[in-house]
């Protein structure tokens, strides 16, 4: 491909937008509003995959001892614990020191601790680690029978119930995405097509000098791929602000809550966003171009 | 340059528009076809530059076998042509020059022949001096004129003309026809339906009569011989 025809399918492409700009702004928002749809769940259903797998891996059991438990009992119970198959590290968790670690966690919030008055209604307790994360379905029942263990509790009861949750959302969001997909093709190729009829004359003209269908088509293709562009840009724009602003509004009131980080993250969906926007694009005026070239 | 052996064409409707035709155009020559409407002139002239692909029988142009080319090598084909309609299908949005441009830029043809070969045309047309105005700033005859420029600036061996003065008036045409007559002394074919009987007859060129799909007359130096 020449110089001269890369400056004249830009050149087309421009022109068109603009003589169609009405058309073309409404296509971009539809396309804007449609990723941006999309680019909420996918973050939504990235952000429960990895509440799931960390979940998932985890191998440790935290073991509450009974409140009249004394240190010395506790002492007895951490070598029986570790005399325990498949238990890799057993470390003790005085009260004091829970209520520290909960403090950090709390930031911000930590003066809600202050209506305690000073008592510390945690229990002594133990981490333990498993070896690996199915043996600690197991061990946390067969822990809960020793002696002054009050409750041995481990993630999965909680996890069952978020895998059911995340399964819900992506059948929903993919059908959701599959709809809005739909939508933004016929949406392009819709606006696509005014171009096409508009210039139908000039395209039988370019067939009838000998202009092959890939020539014909570039401009309009081109124009599809802008328009998705443009579209996905808004949308990428408008979900990072979002999910800005999500996470420092939950950082805010759930402090341990496991978002994914802003970056990388951020940048992926911008990828995957923009990129769907324009294969939408170049799938949509592909589609609506199709008829005009039989000269 | 235009070999038809038993050239059959018979639409989806079932109503036969050719019925063996038998034609060979050769190098150079200057035919005209002529027959009452309808008799399938168009479907000859459209069939050349595989509008229309015929049914049945041999049909080569330009050493093209047409019948048997693949859609990917119509464009191939048609650049070896030039093609002239009777309404001018310029558009009307670029000017003259941009018009006859156009069908260089299309084909990728390089920047530096663009220029040379449009001025060139421009010159064999008579519009050297018209090259900025839009279409609708010109006569019908200027019109054509632009058309045809465009239809030989890609130096096609064949020029096929569907009644190219049928919009025009006489004065007009026999502009039109000297253009014609020199595009075709410099070697190119021209291949012409028309319904212009004082043209026909002044050239005195090969004419080709077609009546209901069939060929009725074909003459080395032949007149209309049709009454209006």
């Amino acid at each position: 491909m020449s110089i001269n025809t890369v400056e004249y399918f830009i050149r087309e492409v421009i022109h068109s937008l603009r003589r169609n700009n009405w058309m073309s702004v409404a296509s971009i928002g539809t396309v804007a509003v449609s990723l941006f749809i999309f680019g909420m769940f996918l973050m939504l259903v990235m952000n429960m995959n990895k509440m799931v797998d960390a979940m998932e891996s985890q191998v440790q059991i935290k073991v509450y001892l009974e409140d009249d438990f004394s240190r010395d009992d506790a002492r007895d119970l951490e070598v029986d614990l570790k005399k325990m198959q498949g238990v890799e590290k057993v470390t003790f968790v005085p009260k004091e020191e829970a209520m520290e670690k909960f403090k950090e966690r709390l930031g911000d919030q930590k003066t809600l601790l202050d209506a305690l008055d000073e008592t510390n209604p945690l229990p002594d307790s133990f981490e333990v680690m498993v070896l690996q994360p199915e043996m600690v379905k197991t061990a946390a029942e067969n822990i809960e029978k020793f002696e002054g263990v009050d409750s041995a509790k481990y993630g999965q009861d909680v996890m069952e119930h978020l895998f059911d949750i995340t399964r819900l959302i992506r059948i929903f969001g993919f059908a959701l995405m599959m709809v809005l997909a739909l939508a933004t093709l016929f949406i392009i190729s819709n606006t696509i097509r005014l171009t096409v009829f508009a210039r139908r004359k000039e395209i039988a003209i370019m067939k009838y000098v000998g202009a092959t269908d890939w020539f014909i088509r570039w401009p309009f293709v081109l124009e599809g791929i802008v328009m998705g562009f443009l579209g996905s840009l808004i949308a990428s724009v408008v979900l990072r602000l979002t999910y800005s602003g999500i996470t420092a509004k939950i950082y805010d009131t759930l402090a341990f809550f496991p978002l994914i980080p802003e970056e990388p993250f951020l940048n992926y969906v911008t990828m995957i966003v923009v990129i769907g926007g324009m294969i939408m694009g170049a799938i949509g005026s592909t589609v609506s171009i199709k008829r005009f070239l039989k000269v | 340059m235009i070999h038809m052996n038993d050239v059959m064409k018979v639409y989806d409707n079932g109503a036969i528009a050719l019925n063996h035709i038998n034609v060979d155009i050769k190098k150079g020559e200057f035919v005209f076809l002529v027959g009452p409407s309808g008799a399938g002139k168009s479907t000859f002239i459209k069939m050349l530059f595989r509008e229309v692909l015929p049914s049945s029988g041999i049909l080569t142009v330009n050493g093209r076998d047409i019948i048997h080319m693949s859609n990917k090598d119509v464009p191939y084909l048609r650049r070896s042509l030039g093609v002239i309609f009777q309404d001018y299908r310029l558009l009307p949005d670029k000017t003259v020059y941009e018009n006859i441009a156009f069908a260089m830029q299309v084909i990728e043809a390089p920047r530096r022949m663009m220029q040379r070969n449009v001025n060139n045309v421009l010159d064999i047309v008579g519009l050297r001096d018209k090259y900025k105005c839009f279409p609708n700033q010109l006569s019908g005859g200027e019109q054509q004129r632009v058309a045809i420029a465009r239809a030989i600036v890609n130096n096609p061996a064949i020029v096929i003309a569907d009644e190219p003065t049928g919009n025009l008036d006489p004065e007009t045409s026999w502009g039109i026809m000297d253009i014609f007559k020199n595009i075709n002394a410099s070697g190119t074919t021209i291949v012409m339906a028309t319904h212009d009987k004082t043209i026909v007859d002044a050239m005195q060129k090969r004419v080709i009569a077609i009546e209901h799909g069939e060929i009725v007359r074909d003459e080395a130096r032949g007149g209309y011989g049709y009454e209006h």
